[in-house]
């Protein structure tokens, strides 16, 4: 029965190539279009590690020495409080880390050419709390130390993706060695470090010791707040100079509270010694509403989704009047077929073969639609690039709109065909 | 023309009339939002930043060296560097700076009057101000005009390390939410004394025009780390050529240096808007799309109708309706529709406006955008039905009699 009706339809198909053709290109661009937003909704809104994310705390504190703090707790710490934050073994894990950039080449390399690198400077909880994904080698041990992990991108480019372990690298006239490479690792979106509009930047190129780069004066290459004047980043120890985000691995309620209670002590202490003129406000926030708190997903885009439903809802509408036309100059055969024995039910199921039909055609044509309207994003709006990607979920999810939109646009076509009356269509 | 008898027609075919009613509403909508983003875009773009956009070229630059760690061996690099650009034919004046206006990020500080310590409280925006590294030339290289005082000299540059208070220079805006109509020339505040002041400049474009408050101090050289952007003053005639010179002179000095890129502030300025441009070119790729979309619909629509009512159009035909009669009498039709599809068009971009400004900043929708997205609904609409039009007027009366 099923060939019978495909076959019914295939020759339905050939009867009006061009009305065929037209549904198929409406119902492909409106689900191309639609699909290719989404996809750049669900990067943005996605959970960039399901496993553990709400697990994964980030801490903000209130320690501003004076009244006057720019926001409310703030998200960038203190050396000393990020150093009490390291020092507690409440959480599996932490991690207190500053963004800065190098230049990196290989120290026995004879070309001058250096690599623009971004760096993470971080304590070694890092890596096990964000399950960064090692290809050689492991993190290091201490905070401290000339050593350093890098990203698969780096090592492609400086050591053309060999196993670099125990190279020596040049990083702005220092000698530093190498104790891990990491694979290919992308974080969309880039919970560790989502604020200052990072959340889609790719991950870092080298991971140094936290002490390392603050000793070496490695720039801080985020937000700062200070009230006082520093000379580098060598100077921040004892000042108060916020610059450094703190991430915990907390792993059931008790240790969230237990870790909680340890901040709000530290302040406690920090408000005897009159330290802490504002009210003491720590906050904890798990990987997910932490990023809903920062708003990354592009508004722009959000509209412009908005915009692409419509689109689709017209392409619809579009393709049911375009197949209601179909329907309508193929009353004849419907009639004969009715009249030659074909029930109501068999001319629905002959349709409902022909839109699901044309729907899963249309579906593969919306999803290189819509890899080609994602690659036009880019062209207008060149800061999604590294989110752009279409994920197999969503090349589903364009499969089965496609194939609703292409059910759905057939519906009242087919509810009217199944109204004719058999002797007024073949008279 | 019996309106009456063309509303019985279109309520014989309510479904594709409603649809295509709907779809030319929907259209209708994105039409006029669209355009309203193009013109903000566009009006963003063309505002007037104080500065001298024509002349000026930016470059910025970073050492990959670590020898720049020494600061004197970087000093002096920059100072030749200023020194062979200023030698470049066409250039009028070279100076460099941490940060160019047109930026939301940057280094900022926070600036009260001495006497008035409770300032910044009052006024948020005096919290983050935009502190701006530079030296003397700045203001001839980036055509700033002065509403009083001077600008930044050579002798404003103190001792490396000095803990002397600075003369600074702030921009107007500032200077009033400081000092009001009062001379700001002399006044000391928790940043420095004021020399000068800089007449109506933008510094970000996102804040409102009464709050560009920025301060200007002479201390790049001994910051000299910060100074990631010469800035040129080129003679416009000479600037494709000074272009293409800047790179090779500044790497013939020191070539360990990596130079992200060189641009006009004209570019500046549309680099700073280009989601927004972006975003505009987006939604009018959408728009194009939907007319396309629209024009089938309109085909489709009158299509089906010839063919259902071959037979009736025949008999008018035969009855004495000449061809121009038809034509005119299926166009009549279809406008009918469009009338209806813009009138709940213009709900429907309201609608629109009001929901997309939940997300973005746009404008509220002027009559005259409406009018002229009407004016191409009916234009692209009448085109898809034109066809279809004189087909139907080209049916012969003689299909009256051939069904009974």
């Amino acid at each position: 029965m099923l060939s019978y009706n495909l076959k019914l339809a295939m020759h339905s198909f050939k009867r009006a190539p061009s009305l065929y053709f037209l549904v198929l290109l409406t119902l492909s661009v409106g689900v191309g279009l639609l699909c290719a937003n989404l996809a750049l909704v669900s990067s943005m809104a996605g959970d960039p590690i399901p496993e553990k994310s709400g697990q994964l705390f980030h801490v903000s504190m209130n320690t501003w020495p004076n009244d006057q703090p720019q926001s409310e707790p703030f998200h960038i710490l203190r050396y000393r409080e990020a150093m009490k934050i390291s020092e507690s073994d409440i959480p599996k894990h932490s991690a207190v880390f500053y963004a800065s950039g190098v230049y990196a080449r290989d120290s026995e390399s004879e070309s001058l050419k250096r690599f623009d690198s971004s760096v993470r400077a971080t304590t070694p909880g890092f890596f096990p709390l964000t399950k960064a994904p090692f290809a050689y080698g492991n993190g290091f041990a201490k905070s401290s130390g000339m050593e350093v992990v890098i990203g698969a991108a780096l090592n492609q480019k400086i050591f053309a993706g060999a196993n670099s372990v125990g190279k020596t690298l040049e990083l702005d006239g220092e000698l530093l060695t190498i104790t891990g490479v990491l694979k290919p690792w992308s974080l969309r979106p880039l919970f560790y470090h989502a604020t200052e509009g990072r959340a889609f930047n790719l991950t870092d190129d080298i991971y140094v010791p936290l002490e390392t780069a603050i000793d070496l004066g490695w720039s801080i290459h985020a937000r700062t707040s200070t009230t006082v004047s520093y000379k580098g980043v060598q100077f921040t120890r004892d000042r108060d100079v916020f610059y450094l985000q703190a991430w915990v691995e907390l792993e059931d309620k008790t240790k969230q509270e237990a870790f909680q209670n340890y901040l709000d002590n530290y302040s406690q202490t920090l408000k005897d010694a009159g330290e802490h003129p504002l009210d003491i406000l720590n906050e904890l926030r798990d990987v997910n509403t932490w990023l809903s708190e920062l708003k990354i997903v592009d508004q722009k885009v959000l509209a412009f989704t908005l915009a692409s439903v419509l689109f689709l809802c017209v392409c619809v509408f579009n393709a049911s009047s375009l197949l209601l036309s179909r329907f309508h100059s193929a009353k004849f055969e419907v009639g004969l077929r009715r009249a030659i024995g074909a029930s109501n039910k068999n001319i629905l199921i002959q349709g409902f073969t022909e839109s699901v039909l044309l729907g899963l055609v249309a579906g593969v044509v919306s999803l290189l639609l819509s890899w080609l309207f994602l690659k036009l994003s880019i062209t207008f709006l060149p800061d999604l690039a590294n989110i752009a990607v279409l994920d197999p979920k969503l090349l589903l999810l364009g499969m089965l709109l496609a194939l609703v939109t292409s059910v759905s646009s057939a519906l009242y076509p087919l509810y009217r065909a199944n109204r004719f009356t058999i002797s007024a269509e073949l008279k | 023309m019996n309106i009456k008898a063309l509303f019985k027609s279109l309520l014989l075919r309510k479904f594709t009339t409603g649809l295509l009613i709907l779809q030319l509403a929907i259209t209708l909508g994105l039409l006029v939002n669209s355009s309203i983003l193009a013109f903000d875009a566009k009006g963003k773009i063309s505002q007037i930043t104080g500065l001298d956009n024509d002349n000026i070229l930016f470059m910025s630059t970073q050492p990959t060296s670590g020898s720049y760690r020494d600061l004197d061996y970087y000093r002096s690099i920059v100072t030749q560097d200023i020194e062979k650009l200023n030698q470049l034919f066409g250039v009028n004046s070279v100076s460099i700076t941490n940060q160019l206006p047109i930026a939301t990020q940057g280094m900022s500080t926070n600036i009260h009057d001495l006497d008035n310590p409770d300032q910044d409280r009052t006024d948020k925006y005096l919290q983050n101000v935009q502190y701006i590294l530079t030296q003397e030339n700045l203001a001839d290289a980036m055509g700033l005009t002065l509403a009083e005082g001077r600008f930044l000299n050579k002798a404003d540059q103190f001792d490396f390390g000095s803990e002397q208070k600075r003369n600074i220079v702030v921009t107007e805006s500032l200077k009033r939410a400081l000092y009001g109509d009062e001379s700001a020339i002399g006044q000391e505040t928790n940043i420095g004394f004021i020399v000068g002041v800089i007449k109506g400049i933008t510094l970000d474009p996102t804040l409102p025009s009464d709050k560009q408050y920025g301060v200007f101090v002479n201390t790049v050289m001994e910051y000299i780390f910060t100074g990631r952007f010469y800035v040129l003053n080129v003679e416009p005639q000479q600037m494709a050529n000074v272009r293409s010179l800047v790179s090779e002179t500044i790497l013939a000095v020191q070539a360990e240096r990596d130079i992200f890129r060189v641009f006009t502030m004209q570019e500046h300025l549309h680099r700073f808007y280009r989601d927004d441009t972006g975003l505009a070119d987006l939604f009018l790729l959408l728009c194009g799309l939907m007319l396309f979309i629209t024009a089938i619909s309109s085909y489709a629509y009158s299509q089906f109708h010839i063919s259902r009512q071959q037979k009736f159009i025949g008999i008018r035909r035969a009855l004495g309706a000449r061809k121009k009669d038809i034509l005119f009498y299926v166009l009549t039709e279809n406008w009918l529709v469009y009338s209806f599809g813009c009138l709940l068009g213009l709900v429907v971009t309201i609608g629109f406006n009001i929901l997309l400004s939940q997300y973005i900043s746009l404008s509220k929708p002027d009559i005259a955008l409406f009018l002229l997205a009407i004016g191409v609904i009916f234009m692209s609409g009448t085109v898809a039905t034109w066809f279809p039009a004189v087909r139907t007027s080209n049916i012969p009366p003689v299909i009256a009699t051939r069904t009974v």
